[in-house]
């Protein structure tokens, strides 16, 4: 039953409300991700120097962070035995990280008290998923589109490839648009719930 | 709540797995990828008839620009987000039915919006092309699919949106009880 004082409000109203502030801080979380890229990313080059280290040390000789880009050195060479240098892949980490402006656009828009400590959560969250895609890029590189070459000396079998290119393409096309609607749902279930109540 | 998540991670992953078999990138990708096209290009040379379409690209007969609408890009993906989302949410096959329809128009519709945007942006700046084919575009198509979802979960009957799981009361509710 309503309340005699409860507030008018128009239907729709609220959710609208809600989307022109995340589409009004789009822009701006955009922006600072980009700006901010190179220290937003550290942590993720840290995860995946680790997974590197433990799981792919016959093949990855070193991660370096340059902006927002790894490169992965490899043991790897480019052509038939006798080539020099070893291959090394690059991967841009800002292609499994725009879920963060996204992430940061919707906790700012739903105005609750906690916002900052909902934002640094989500973040922390976000961290190993982005490095599932940087990891399974590389991996994607020299099991499958780098040269003959290359993939013959990574020695991934039929079945390692076909898990790896699922991987990279749930990596790339899914998790970074999926991974920051789902924090945000999970964070914010007081919010819906009024949202749901007033909408 | 942890199951209407855990359903729908599952459903998500199976029906990815599902899209990137050569079966169903055979019989639906690759035919609703040239279709997109052919619609967006329809809708183009409704103000710009130096347009074609071939396939899945779309290409300018003025100055040779061409996009190609490859996977991440048709929409299908966020289909599938939408589409595991509302299976995975406690309510009527009804309403579940009636709420894919809507929201793949709405996903879609939205997704159309994008690949003409990126027709045109392309030809103006490639870098402005870049930044909005890798992050902002993939950032509102799946606000649109949050959004849709939210208005679907608001409209379900009132007996099914109390399905989900109850919301622990907030804390000032915990203090003065």
């Amino acid at each position: 039953m309503k309340s005699p004082a409860a507030p008018v409000t128009r239907p729709g109203a609220p959710l609208t409300r809600f989307i022109i502030r995340v589409v009004a801080w789009l822009p701006v979380m955009f922006a600072l991700w980009y700006l901010a890229a190179p220290v937003l990313m550290w942590p993720v080059a840290l995860i995946v120097r680790a997974l590197a280290d433990a799981t792919l040390h016959d093949l990855v000789t070193g991660v370096d962070q340059v902006m927002a880009t790894l490169t992965f050195a490899t043991t790897l060479r480019p052509g038939h035995a006798l080539a020099r240098g070893q291959v090394e892949v690059e991967v841009n980490l800002l292609l499994y990280s725009f879920g963060m402006p996204l992430l940061a656009a919707l906790t700012i828009a739903a105005r609750e008290r906690t916002w900052k400590r909902k934002l640094f959560l989500g973040y922390l969250l976000m961290l190993p998923f982005i490095a599932w895609g940087a990891l399974a890029d590389f991996l994607k590189n020299i099991a499958i589109t780098a040269s003959p070459t290359v993939t013959a000396q990574a020695g991934f079998s039929s079945m390692q490839r076909e898990a790896i290119a699922f991987a990279f393409q749930f990596g790339a096309l899914i998790l970074p648009p999926v991974v920051p609607a789902v924090l945000w749902v999970v964070m914010h279930r007081g919010f819906l719930e009024r949202l749901r109540e007033r909408i | 709540m942890i199951r209407f998540f855990a359903t729908f991670v599952l459903l998500l992953a199976s029906l990815f797995a599902v899209e990137l078999t050569p079966f169903a990138q055979r019989l639906f990708v690759m035919p609703w990828t040239d279709a997109l096209a052919q619609l967006s290009t329809g809708l183009i040379t409704l103000f710009d008839p130096h347009v074609v379409a071939s396939g899945k690209v779309i290409r300018s007969t003025q100055n040779g620009f061409a996009v190609a609408i490859e996977a991440g890009c048709n929409g299908v993906e966020a289909t599938l987000v939408l589409l595991a989302a509302m299976l995975a949410f406690p309510a009527p096959w009804w309403s579940k039915i009636k709420g894919i329809a809507a929201g793949v128009v709405a996903v879609q519709g939205l997704n159309v919006v994008r690949v003409i945007s990126l027709f045109y942006i392309g030809q103006w700046n490639r870098e402005a092309f870049e930044w909005a084919h890798l992050y902002v575009w993939q950032a509102l198509i799946m606000l649109d699919v949050l959004v849709v979802w939210l208005l679907w979960v608001r409209m379900l009957p009132p007996d099914d949106r109390d399905a989900t799981p109850p919301l622990p009361p907030p804390r000032a509710a915990i203090a003065s009880a």
